[in-house]
């Protein structure tokens, strides 16, 4: 029921996009349509609209309302496994269903309907008048000047046919491109899934003991997890450590009242995840989990009805006193997960289940998360449960359970944290010609209007070739505006940004750019067609495609392969094969490791520190990170506030 | 200054600062925006429209809106305005002035006029509760106001969940599209031969974005459902509902009498006025 709920919302959010791009906006309330029921179509329709509403007033939302009527129609004869035949049927009769009633809201807006058809004919008589002064366009003239009021006395028929001729045609459009969006999704994932658990009776999710449990997700062919022998007393803190693939998660989801698919877990009452009293779970990606588009009602999200708590108390305690008004959209990725872990505690937990929740925070953030982590028990009855591959984050607990997984691979390594490396600014670079110039550049964002926000101010530093460098800084400190400063796909308000001597917006795609989000970047179906696309050469050309992924360090059996199907290391390799088979003259990376996990971590930095070494490369890296990142880009700059910062942004960093 | 930059579209960002308008209920604000849509889709006369422009730029001073926050208006925009305006002024019609011995045909001008001041009205009614409204203030709003419909049977409630989490997710959401948007403009441009070829590529090119915006969306909604389970289902979604106080009253009597003036004008005149 949740991810219905959260479908429908996000579904919501991309129609009135889609409608506006063209008439594609059919497609995701047919996926809709297609795989949930009528009241989510309704719902998607109703929180669409009235953002549409919201955002492009009446048009808009009669816009989403007719994307949502095809949309539904289309998705439902999909749903029910008819054809092409069935689809040109349903949308004849819903096109003059349609056409009946503009018509009849044309009769009833008797004097819209005059005001327009007025309108109308003065831009027709207007342009018949020119036209008459045109030597041999007079007949056309008198024709336009009489046949177009005596047109407009048939308007029922006119506006009614095209009207139903133009909800066939979307209809037809919107079946044709649902069918193939479809095939190209991938089956609803199965990667996490919490549920509610129906409970009933006392909850009571401690002392839990498992025994011998494990865990298997439907259609895998092996077990997620186990088996696993474990308890978790009241009020202890364990952490539990592993590295990917260990089943980790899978563990955290059994905590929350999963099932297990053998073995045994014993509790004396209900999990009662969410509830007062029962489980509460962070997780690891802070954006999704906080709910409320305001700080405080954030906190309250989900709350049984009439319940009430003392909301200020409670972010003072997670340190984000005086924010209850803020807007969660501005705030960063570490104070996102401290505001989750205050909603958590607005439900008074028995159990805190803490999942990997620093993978996604900078360190500032992380310190002061794991703080608050640490000294929650002082103040709360409650066992803290914390998931990690950080080994170091693990030492605050009281118990370590290390998971070793499940036969795959028993390697132990885990993540190591690296201070921050001083600034050299100063470095030697390899050589002396400089590749990207950044010259006093500043940005703006809506600049004129009131929102106008100061990204960059006056920033200047020059790349030379086979440079390595790293451009770190905390959240808002402006890094990602300069990588898309210097990929040429952001103009700078003030200064240059010159690659070759020449502004690098108008050579956009001579530096290579890969996203933070590389599933973002993969466009194509298949592996071989998007290498081919992002480079340039055709699909056909297998062993262009193979050479390019050799260049990264995958197998060319991987060029069939959809992208769907691919781990989220892999992604990141795919998109950089693509970018590198054009020899870019630099290659931006932003945030190249997060949420990959360790192994492919290594990987990735050993095949980037290679390429540079080999070929020269010019790898420009983003990030809030340093961790294996030292050799790769020996040169680093600190930005902070859209300022570049002659040190560290933060001393006491060293270990 | 320095180079005029086009100034950007924003949306559902309230303006910042703090004015009587900015306090009034979302609730009250979504009314009078609905129930002005209304009126003027079946009463689109000059007065309606004349007394509805004075209403939003009272509120628009009132709300303390710089002229800044109006988006620059792309030049084609302006082109369309201008050849429509000059094909509707030759067109000509009935009311006609004499200045000195020339007679300048307006009706056609007037009608076209009507109709463009009458969209510019109601996009600035809608511009006037997002420039105002904190979007969190949204929801609930639709709760309390969709509370007479519950007896029916109509989930409200979902409706009004499921649009504060849309509302949520809408500035993530757009930030994937730029990167999606950017990704693609990084990339090289092929231009096969025929136009056939041509055609077929545009159609494959939409249906791979569409495809990366789905898939994206329906991760983002995966998590977002984990989340939701993680805190037992919705329930609460607002720390501090607002209601309605006495000066949204005061709006809504104002609004009212400005409807009500728009509607009589309409009835008396309408036989004689245009």
């Amino acid at each position: 029921m949740a991810a219905l709920s959260a479908a429908t919302a996000i579904v919501a959010v991309v129609v009135p996009f889609a409608a506006g791009l063209s008439l594609l906006g059919t497609v995701p309330m047919g996926l809709v349509a297609y795989r949930y029921r009528l009241r989510v179509l309704v719902a998607a329709t109703i929180a669409g609209s009235l953002i549409a509403f919201l955002v492009a007033g009446m048009g808009g939302m009669m816009t989403v309302v007719e994307c949502a009527y095809i949309g539904g129609l289309v998705g439902l004869v999909k749903r029910r496994n008819r054809g092409t035949p069935t689809v040109i049927v349903v949308g004849a009769f819903a096109g003059v269903a349609f056409g009946a009633v503009s018509i009849g809201a044309l009769k009833v807006l008797a004097r819209l309907r005059n005001l327009i058809f007025e309108s109308i004919t003065a831009n027709v008589n207007g342009v018949a008048r020119a036209l008459s002064h045109v030597p041999y366009m007079q007949p056309v003239s008198e024709r336009m000047k009489d046949g177009f009021p005596k047109v407009l006395t048939y308007w029922p028929w006119l506006i009614g046919g095209s009207s139903a001729l133009g909800i066939l045609i979307i209809t037809l459009i919107g079946w044709w491109a649902l069918s193939r969006v479809l095939t190209r999704l991938s089956k609803p994932s199965n990667l996490q899934k919490l549920d509610t658990p129906a409970d009933d009776g006392v909850i009571a999710p401690l002392p839990v003991r498992l025994h011998d449990a494990t865990f298997r997700y439907p259609n895998a062919d092996h077990d997620a997890l186990g088996p696993v022998t474990l308890g978790v007393e009241s009020g202890e803190h364990v952490a539990i450590t592993g590295v990917n693939g260990s089943g980790k998660t899978t563990l955290m989801l059994v905590l929350a009242g999963q099932p297990p698919a053998s073995g045994t877990v014993e509790r004396p009452g209900g999990v009662g995840l969410g509830r007062v009293g029962g489980t509460a779970v962070i997780m690891q990606h802070p954006e999704s989990q906080v709910l409320g588009s305001r700080v405080a009602d954030d906190v309250v999200w989900g709350l049984p009805p009439g319940q009430s708590i003392d909301v200020d108390k409670l972010l003072e305690e997670v340190g984000l006193d005086g924010l209850a008004e803020r807007d969660t959209g501005g705030l960063s990725g570490g104070e996102l997960q401290r505001l989750a872990v205050a909603a958590a505690l607005a439900r008074e937990p028995s159990l805190l289940i803490a999942d990997e929740v620093t993978s996604m925070v900078d360190q500032p953030g992380r310190a002061a998360l794991l703080g608050l982590l640490a000294g929650l028990r002082e103040r709360h009855r409650m066992a803290l449960v914390h998931i990690t591959h950080y080994n170091n984050e693990a030492d605050s607990a009281e118990r370590i359970v290390n998971l070793t997984g499940t036969g795959a691979s028993d390697n132990t390594e885990m993540v190591e944290l690296a201070a921050p490396p001083t600034a050299t600014p100063s470095v030697d670079a390899r050589s002396a010609v400089a590749v990207i110039e950044v010259d006093g550049v500043g940005h703006e964002y809506a600049s004129g209007t009131p929102w106008a926000t100061t990204a960059l101010r006056d920033v200047s530093f020059d790349v030379h070739e086979g440079d390595g460098l790293l451009i770190h800084g905390g959240n808002g400190s402006g890094k990602s505006t300069l990588a898309w400063i210097m990929a040429g796909l952001t103009m700078p308000t003030t200064g240059s940004c010159l690659l070759d001597g020449r502004p690098v917006s108008d050579q956009v795609g001579a530096v290579a750019m890969s996203f933070q989000a590389a599933r973002l970047q993969l466009l194509r179906g298949r592996v071989d067609r998007e290498v081919a696309s992002a480079a340039g050469f055709s699909p056909h050309d297998a062993g262009a495609v193979a050479t390019a992924l050799a260049t990264v360090g995958l197998d060319a059996s991987l060029a069939t392969r959809p992208i769907e199907q691919l781990s989220g290391g892999q992604m990141r390799r795919v998109v950089l094969a693509g970018l590198l088979a054009r020899s870019p003259r630099a290659l931006i990376l932003d945030e190249p490791l997060a949420g990959v996990d360790a192994d492919s971590q290594r990987g990735l930095v050993r095949l980037l520190e290679d390429l540079r070494r080999r070929t020269g490369l010019t790898v420009i890296v983003i990030s809030h990170d340093f961790a294996g990142l030292e050799d790769l880009c020996p040169r680093t700059l600190h930005l902070q506030d859209g300022v570049v910062q002659a040190a560290p942004a933060r001393a006491g960093g060293a270990a | 200054m320095s180079a005029p930059a086009r100034r950007p579209v924003v949306l559902l960002r309230p303006v910042p600062g703090g004015s009587t308008i900015h306090d009034l209920w979302a609730g009250t604000k979504l009314i009078v925006v609905f129930g002005i849509s209304v009126l003027l889709t079946f009463y689109p006369g000059w007065v309606a429209i004349g007394l509805v422009a004075a209403l939003v730029l009272t509120t628009a001073r009132m709300a303390r809106i710089p002229r800044g926050a109006l988006p620059s208006i792309p030049g084609w925009l302006w082109v369309v305005i201008a050849i429509g305006g000059i094909t509707a002024a030759i067109g000509g019609g009935p009311p006609e002035v004499h200045i000195g011995s020339v007679g300048l045909e307006l009706g056609g001008l007037f009608n076209f006029l009507r109709i463009t001041v009458l969209s510019i009205v109601l996009l600035g009614l809608g511009a006037m509760v997002s420039w105002t409204t904190n979007v969190a203030e949204v929801p609930p709003a639709v709760a309390t106001l969709g509370r007479p419909l519950r007896p029916l049977r109509i989930p409200i409630d979902e409706w009004a969940v499921a649009l504060g989490l849309a509302l949520r997710a809408f500035p993530m959401l757009i930030d994937e599209f730029r990167v999606l948007y950017a990704a693609r403009r990084l990339r090289p441009r092929q231009v096969p031969a025929t136009r056939r070829a041509r055609r077929r590529r545009w159609a494959v090119e939409m249906i791979d974005m569409v495809t990366a915006a789905i898939t994206v969306a329906l991760r983002r909604a995966d998590e977002m459902g984990d989340a939701i389970a993680a805190r037992g289902g919705s329930g609460q979604i607002s720390a501090a509902p607002s209601r309605p106080k006495w000066r949204d009253a005061v709006a809504l009597v104002v609004v009212a009498v400005v409807s009500a003036a728009a509607i009589a004008s309409e009835l008396l005149l309408g036989a004689t006025a245009i």
